[in-house]
């Protein structure tokens, strides 16, 4: 590491994915990295920052603006034994690179029958609530997940980031991290990470906080609007267990219904617009499998169906709130 | 059709095809023999499926390379067997044409043996990828072959991506990928060109133009005479090629991969060809429907298989009666026989076919395996 610190000093998210790629470059001497303005300047948000004096352009590429190229070449390394991390500067970017992503890279080991596989992974900053407009805001996971053969994770912790991307970086699949960017320096959410190495595994829903009487199941940014919504619910007198999902692609499906055998009631969270968003597979895998022990219907609490506008109160209006989120679990707790 | 040979001049790269300098004056009369008959396996290979579907004993669009068999031909002798190549749909023969020199049935051969070309052609389990996408959608890691998709221009990234760890590593490798002019319009096409020409990286990147995007003609494509002057703008040598003749495909294919090999980065080699037939045999019947039958006739008219002999027979190197022993060129699929064709070509492919025939179908529950590896 760059900068030399004490054991006990509290980091941040982006210093936690900050030192997960540059622990992973030094493990795998066959790992590149490359994106946007990721080399001398270290990407718009740092994330890279440091890398290219290290390693310099045989493993750290500053690329043309060409995502469809950047993706593609990185594809053809893993095709040739490489692991690449590429950056996408904002996740709402990745579009430009959809067709290489979706019919390149998902199904390579697919159609190959097992002959390859590409340990890629693409990570970029994303979601909401930062005024960041239509094209700086974006969780468009649900995309990804509809494409048979990526893995979709987002971390939501300091902690979960670190470990996260190292299980991202070590998975011989390729993975799609959306990283939340107004976390990247949040100092409430700051915490001391372990010195030694550790993943956390993908595929694992974490219980955030135990509750009896309702699950709030979200991601991302909204795992802090669900724990706003439960403090507001004990003022009612109702208490919520909230989980966090942290990889969307392979869902732990299995952690959601143990919680609803307890509370019996679900509510799903989710900033991305309600038509075929995550947060409706979420609802229907629950209504398939826990539907004997729920007591009250579902809801979900989505983005309105339309891009993210920028200015504040336009933002707020059409996003997932802890008020809208207290509003549907009271609805569902008294039911 | 243009059958223009010459060098777009500012963009040749070192090396010009003057006569005593053409990669070609290191080929052997033996060579000259041997490219001749992949010549003839590329045509059989072509009209023996057309013949198999007719028959009723294969199902699935071909897509006919039919005349345009000296651009695969000629661009692959001259490569090394670690080198890579990305074909593409009209392209099926290069699976197994790739490292051909190194013997047809030589087990260590760095191309496909036609055994599984054929099974992918038949879809059938003993394909490479296990017939799970058809017709030109495989490809083999050890092979150095690199898979394609549906989506055109799709793998030049992918080429560039191979031959950059390939660098890395210490390894001096080339990447050959076939495109239709049609493919040229992608946006991919540019992104990635663009970054192999930034990053000198060895990708050859041949047009194969054949006039016709499936039903759209060239100048809806492109305002260029020639396509190749389009290298100009990601300044990188662009080169042109009469694609009937197996000969100059080779030497300006060559003339790239040295360029490439050398450490001078990436050119794109323009081969002029013509569509003989539809874009695949599903549009045969409605090829006139966009294409007048007198521009059909006078594209189908300069052979490959007639051009190579004709030089063959200047240069001394076959007879007149050599040459009209095995007369399959200038005919169609319905027109042709065996026996227009050397009994060792019919035969080779005949081998493959009976393989495949005879090869058993994938397991069903196949079709929901390998959607992700499992961890280690």
């Amino acid at each position: 590491m760059a900068v030399a610190v004490t054991p006990d000093t509290k980091k941040n998210y982006l210093t936690a994915l900050k030192e997960a790629i540059a622990e992973e470059m030094a493990r795998n001497p066959d790992m590149i990295c490359m994106g946007e303005d990721i080399g001398a300047l270290g990407g718009a948000f740092g994330v890279t920052d440091g890398l290219i004096a290290q390693y310099g352009r045989e493993r750290v590429y500053d690329m043309p603006i060409s995502e469809a190229a950047i993706v593609g070449t990185a594809c053809g390394l893993c095709l040739n034994g490489k692991t690449v991390m590429v950056e996408m500067q904002f996740i709402d970017f990745i579009s430009c690179g959809f067709d290489q992503i979706v019919n390149m890279t998902a199904t390579y080991h697919y159609r190959t029958a097992g002959e390859v596989n590409i340990p890629m992974v693409i990570r970029g900053p994303a979601g909401a609530y930062g005024g960041g407009a239509l094209y700086h805001s974006q969780m468009n996971e649900a995309w990804f997940a509809n494409s048979p053969g990526l893995k979709i994770i987002c971390p939501s912790t300091p902690y979960d980031a670190k470990g996260l991307m190292k299980a991202a970086l070590r998975d011989p699949n390729p993975v799609i991290v959306y990283e939340i960017k107004d976390l990247y320096r949040k100092r409430e959410i700051e915490e001391v990470l372990p010195e030694e190495d550790y993943v956390v595994p993908l595929g694992k829903a974490k219980v955030v906080q135990e509750g009896d009487d309702v699950t709030i199941v979200t991601y991302g940014q909204n795992v802090y609007h669900a724990l706003g919504a439960a403090e507001k619910l004990k003022e009612e007198g109702f208490s919520a267990e909230v989980i966090d999902i942290r990889t969307i692609v392979p869902l732990d499906e299995d952690t959601i219904v143990e919680s609803l055998k307890k509370t019996n009631r679900l509510v799903v969270v989710n900033e991305a617009p309600r038509t075929c968003g995550f947060a409706g597979e979420l609802l229907s895998r629950m209504t398939e499998r826990a539907f004997e022990y729920l007591d009250a219907p579902p809801v979900r609490i989505t983005r309105m169906d339309t891009p993210v506008p920028w200015v504040k109160p336009l933002e707020l209006y059409v996003l997932p709130s802890v008020a809208k989120i207290t509003e549907a679990a009271l609805k569902v707790c008294r039911y | 059709m243009a059958t223009t040979t010459t060098d777009t001049a500012q963009t040749s790269p070192d090396g010009q095809s003057s006569p005593g300098n053409r990669p070609s004056d290191r080929l052997t009369p033996d060579d000259y023999r041997e490219l001749l008959k992949q010549l003839y396996l590329a045509r059989y290979f072509d009209v023996r499926l057309i013949k198999e579907k007719k028959r009723g004993r294969l199902r699935g669009t071909l897509y006919s390379s039919h005349n345009q068999e000296a651009i695969l031909v000629g661009s692959l002798y001259g490569l090394e067997p670690m080198d890579w190549i990305s074909p593409i749909h009209r392209d099926m023969p290069a699976f197994f044409l790739k490292d051909f020199r190194s013997g047809w049935d030589n087990p260590d051969r760095m191309g496909m043996t036609i055994e599984e070309v054929c099974s992918q052609v038949w879809g059938k389990a003993t394909s490479p990828g296990r017939a799970r996408d058809n017709w030109s959608h495989i490809g083999s890691k050890s092979k150095r072959i690199i898979h394609s998709t549906s989506m055109l221009a799709g793998t030049i990234p992918a080429a560039a991506g191979v031959v950059l760890a390939d660098r890395l590593n210490g390894l001096n490798t080339v990447a050959v990928t076939y495109n239709g002019e049609g493919s040229t319009a992608q946006g991919v096409f540019h992104e990635a060109i663009n970054f192999a020409a930034v990053e000198k990286l060895p990708v050859v990147t041949i047009i194969e133009n054949n006039q016709w995007a499936y039903g759209t003609p060239t100048h809806y494509e492109y305002p260029l005479e020639d396509f190749a002057r389009r290298a100009d703008g990601y300044g990188i040598p662009g080169l042109v090629a009469d694609g009937q003749d197996v000969i100059d495909v080779y030497n300006k294919v060559m003339q790239a991969v040295e360029h490439a090999r050398s450490g001078n980065g990436p050119s794109i080699v323009e081969c002029k060809t013509f569509r003989a037939y539809g874009h695949g045999d599903h549009d045969d019947d409605r090829a006139e429907k966009y294409r007048p039958a007198e521009e059909v006739e006078k594209g189908r008219k300069r052979d490959p298989l007639h051009v190579m002999k004709a030089r063959m027979i200047e240069m001394g190197i076959l007879t007149q009666e050599e040459a009209d022993k095995h007369p399959a060129e200038g005919k169609g699929a319905s027109e042709v026989t065996d026996a227009d064709f050397p009994p060792e070509v019919s035969e080779y492919l005949s081998r493959g076919v009976n393989f495949a025939v005879k090869a058993p179908l994938p397991d069903e529950t196949e079709g929901a395996m390998w959607v992700f590896k499992e961890g280690e």
